[in-house]
């Protein structure tokens, strides 16, 4: 047995065998071996990454393994796997539902007045704050604006609901001593958007301007001084070196923003509207919460998120590619 | 077995007295025996082993439930957690041995013939006699019970008594402006005005609010007064049975002008301005506030707000006779359901189903009905004279009914007979009187017990009763508060139901009605 193993040199055939593999690797050595020792070198900077790709992978990635059921008859029981293909059936069933081309709809229109007046307010806000001098009134204001974004949408909806009651309001109260009869808001459709909208950027103005108010900070200060040396007020200084500056913050924030239009903060509306609102107040993530969740429809559920998701992905990729054309500023 | 006896004493002290446990002959297994069980409601998100009844029914049948409930959320909430729980349950993949639940009849229904649960017919007829002769009295019962394949997945929660809400008003305010409890709808209309107008609180501002309510969909049971109908059982919006066709209130003509009439109601000021964003907190706002005039709502938990006499002078909010409609009809829209889509069923990994099938069976005996009923004799209730009555110590000792859930008495998510004696005993007067009342009156009208879906009228009902209830309640909350007029788009919203595929719907509910009820 020994013998067969030995091959004429003496040595045993493992070592030879270990010997002549190792003599083949060393051709791709090169490349292998610099990888190593870039991680050998690199290490923590990955180690510092690795929560944020386990995150992507555990929260993102994994779950798009659910979204077949998209295309599923899907039964908890049976499982994700075990569950019969059917096509594109769900997403026949969503578009020849009224109501969800409604919510459709309503997102698009909503996350069109969020952009028109909320995408603005932080930037004007970030301005305005810009131009304070007195310090102790600007930190006071700032933190009184910051304060909102921290209340949970819960609270928010209700201090809404509280100050556009038709009775107890402090809305309608402040109609009533101009003499018109209290509205009753919140059950009427023409009022939803004003109201979501206005709460929103109410709720998120102030915080948002942080970005805004950061790229602010990082405008080199000569260019100013050079203007005020040319003789420009202030006015001319923000329009001139302000705003041009913070273009490309600006850009950024709208891409992304762009990105979320199919996110309209749903919570919110769910904890606002009616049935008698729907007509304005229904969007899709509303309705994929009643018909999907609370009836159970899971798989129809999925198929009208995914849609949302490529919707949302079509329309980061439009703005991301027209700004790069014209500004020359991009995601990536 | 005689050790088992002698732990009985050490652990529970009191309750080995009892005559059922010395005779053991409720006893199902000679060695204890274990199962898992998950069970959530809104009032207990899980199992708990130190219940005192599940002690005692450990002692007298030698199974021991576990604790194994997946998704308990502390904050349950009334129409999502439960089924969510659930649905988390399946979808974790394990079964326990037992699942209780709210709501837990669609859910067994659709996943029991899929395999997910046990078939309990041939159990039911081999190994529990108390069941079976529950049954034998109540082939109704049975029958919204089964699944769409003609098998009975769960043991339901049967709950006694039979009346649930009712019409409640200010009769103080009624005496203070010289009026009569209202007998008609245009008596009542009358009241209501009148409260509006002529200040009953006294305060010198029209602030009264005359009819209110803590559930909107109540405010739409006022369509019975213009001899319509809303919801058909005591779950809300839901379909209806007349002669054997099943259809829905939300189509009928004395809906559209039960609902044109409660738009100028509403307009009028009669309806609480805020009614369909008010919500729970209503009755005890507009109650202690001195502001409430009439609402509908459950007997007890209403009468106990006599208590407010105190604070209020002369506060007296009393049960009246539903008003004779505009046809001459008094209709109590509202009961009690005979049957709950509440209990319990059997995992399908579950090795022991001979013995579970007898502990479900155990809690229909007559010791185990007393025990889910009214607690541990002893601790919590004495027998007198062959009847169990609570301790007055027990009765004291806070509201009675969060005691015995504390207890694991009155588990609405164990499948039990329930006996409303153990009601009578603590509700207050003013609910008795008015029960009293409504049972002179004979106001209640039958209620529709639900149809079981095969797969394929499963897909139809998804696909069509979410939107089709969607815009139902769209349209009636608009009318409601006035933006359009339910008479002049009558047609139009029937013609748009149509569209949503409202025959299809009703074809399904008929086919599956037919087969579960007919013959």
């Amino acid at each position: 047995m020994v013998d067969e193993n030995t091959n004429a040199g003496g040595q045993p055939l493992e070592e030879a065998l270990i010997k002549a593999r190792e003599a083949q690797r060393r051709v791709t050595d090169g490349r292998w071996v610099r990888l190593f020792d870039h991680f050998k070198r690199e290490w923590q900077i990955y180690a510092m990454l690795l929560p944020t790709i386990i995150w992507f992978v555990v929260f993102l990635y994994k779950p798009m393994y659910g979204l077949q059921i998209a295309f599923k008859d899907y039964s908890i029981f049976r499982g994700v796997a075990d569950s019969p293909w059917i096509g594109w059936e769900h997403f026949q069933t969503l578009f020849a539902n009224d109501q969800f081309i409604r919510a459709v709809r309503n997102t698009i229109t909503i996350s069109f007045y969020n952009l028109l007046f909320g995408f603005p307010a932080p930037i004007i806000l970030a301005l305005m704050f810009n131009e304070v001098m007195h310090a102790t009134y600007k930190r006071t204001a700032q933190t009184i604006v910051y304060l909102p974004h921290f209340i949970s949408s819960v609270i928010i909806a209700g201090i809404v609901i509280t100050a556009f009651s038709p009775t107890a309001g402090i809305i309608n109260t402040f109609i009533g001593w101009l003499g018109f009869d209290p509205v009753y808001f919140l059950t009427q459709p023409q009022w939803f958007r004003p109201i979501f909208v206005g709460t929103g950027i109410w709720q998120e103005a102030g915080f948002g301007s942080i970005v805004f108010l950061a790229a602010i900070a990082g405008v080199n200060p000569s260019l100013y001084e050079s203007a005020v040396v040319d003789g420009a007020n202030r006015w001319q200084m923000m329009w001139k070196i302000t705003i041009p500056s913070i273009l490309p913050t600006i850009l950024i924030m709208l891409i992304i923003r762009i990105g979320n239009v199919m996110e309209v903060s749903f919570e919110l509306v769910i904890l606002l509207y009616q049935p008698s609102t729907y007509e304005t107040a229904d969007v899709v993530n509303t309705w994929i919460y009643r018909q999907g969740l609370q009836s159970g429809q899971y798989d129809l559920a999925a198929a009208a998120g995914l849609f949302n998701a490529v919707v949302a992905f079509v329309l980061v990729m439009t703005a991301n590619t027209l700004s790069r054309r014209f500004s020359r500023t991009s995601l990536w | 077995m005689r050790k088992l006896s002698l732990a009985a004493v050490l652990l529970t002290g009191s309750a080995i007295s009892t005559p059922a446990l010395a005779e053991g002959h409720l006893q199902i297994v000679d060695e204890p025996l274990e199962l898992t069980i998950q069970m959530n409601h809104a009032r207990y998100p899980i199992y708990e082993e130190d219940w005192p009844v599940e002690q005692a029914a450990r002692e007298m049948t030698n199974i021991h439930l576990l604790n194994d409930t997946v998704g308990a959320n502390m904050r349950t909430d009334e129409n999502t957690g439960r089924t969510e729980a659930l649905n988390l349950m399946l979808a974790s993949g394990s079964i326990p041995d037992i699942v209780g639940s709210s709501r837990i009849r669609d859910f067994v229904n659709q996943f029991g013939p899929e395999g997910a649960f046990v078939p309990l017919n041939d159990l039911i007829a081999e190994h529990a006699p108390n069941i079976a002769a529950y049954y034998a009295e109540r082939p109704d019962i049975e029958a919204a019970v089964k699944a769409a394949d003609g098998q009975m997945y769960y043991i339901p929660y049967l709950p006694d008594g039979k009346y649930g809400r009712a019409y409640w008003i200010r009769t103080d305010w009624l005496e203070a402006l010289d009026l009569e409890v209202p007998q008609t709808v245009e008596e009542y209309e009358a009241v209501l005005r009148a409260f509006k107008t002529q200040d009953p609180n006294g305060n010198g501002i029209a602030d009264e609010v005359p009819f209110f309510a803590r559930q909107w969909p109540e405010l739409i049971r006022l369509v019975t007064l213009w001899d319509g109908r809303a919801h058909g059982s005591d779950t809300y919006h839901d379909f209806l049975v007349e002669d054997g066709q099943v259809s829905h209130g939300y189509i009928g003509e004395g809906y559209r002008d039960g609902i044109s009439n409660l738009a100028r109601w509403y307009e009028e000021g009669l309806i609480d301005a805020e009614i369909f964003t008010r919500g729970s907190s209503a009755r005890d706002f507009l109650l202690s506030e001195n502001l409430g005039g009439s609402t509908h709502d459950w007997f007890a938990s209403t009468g106990g707000y006599n208590s407010l006499s105190s604070e209020i002078d002369g506060f007296a909010f009393e049960a009246m006779a539903p008003p004779a409609s505009v046809g001459g009809n008094r209709v109590e829209e509202h009961r009690r359901i005979l049957v709950k889509p509440d209990g319990w069923a059997i995992g399908y990994t579950n090795e022991h189903v001979v013995e579970t099938i007898k502990y479900f069976d155990f809690w229909f005996t007559e010791e185990g009905r007393r025990l889910a009923n009214f607690g541990v004799e002893g601790t919590h209730y004495e027998m007198v004279d062959g009847e169990p009555i609570f301790t007055q110590e027990f009765l004291d000792s806070g509201p009675v009914n969060r005691s015995l859930y504390q207890a694991g008495a009155q588990l609405q998510a164990r499948g039990y007979f329930q006996d409303y004696s153990y009601e009578v005993q603590w509700t207050n007067e003013f609910a008795l009187a008015g029960i009293e009342l409504y049972d002179q009156g004979d106001y209640l009208i039958p209620d529709f017990l639900g149809v079981a879906f095969t797969a394929d009228e499963q897909q139809v009902y998804d696909r069509t009763w979410g939107s089709i209830r969607d815009y139902m309640l769209e349209r009636q909350q608009s009318w409601i508060l006035g933006n359009g007029d339910v008479m002049a788009d009558w047609d139009a919203y029937l013609a748009q139901l149509d569209q949503l595929g409202w025959q299809e719907l009703m074809g399904v509910m008929q086919s599956a009605y037919d087969r579960q009820y007919g013959d």
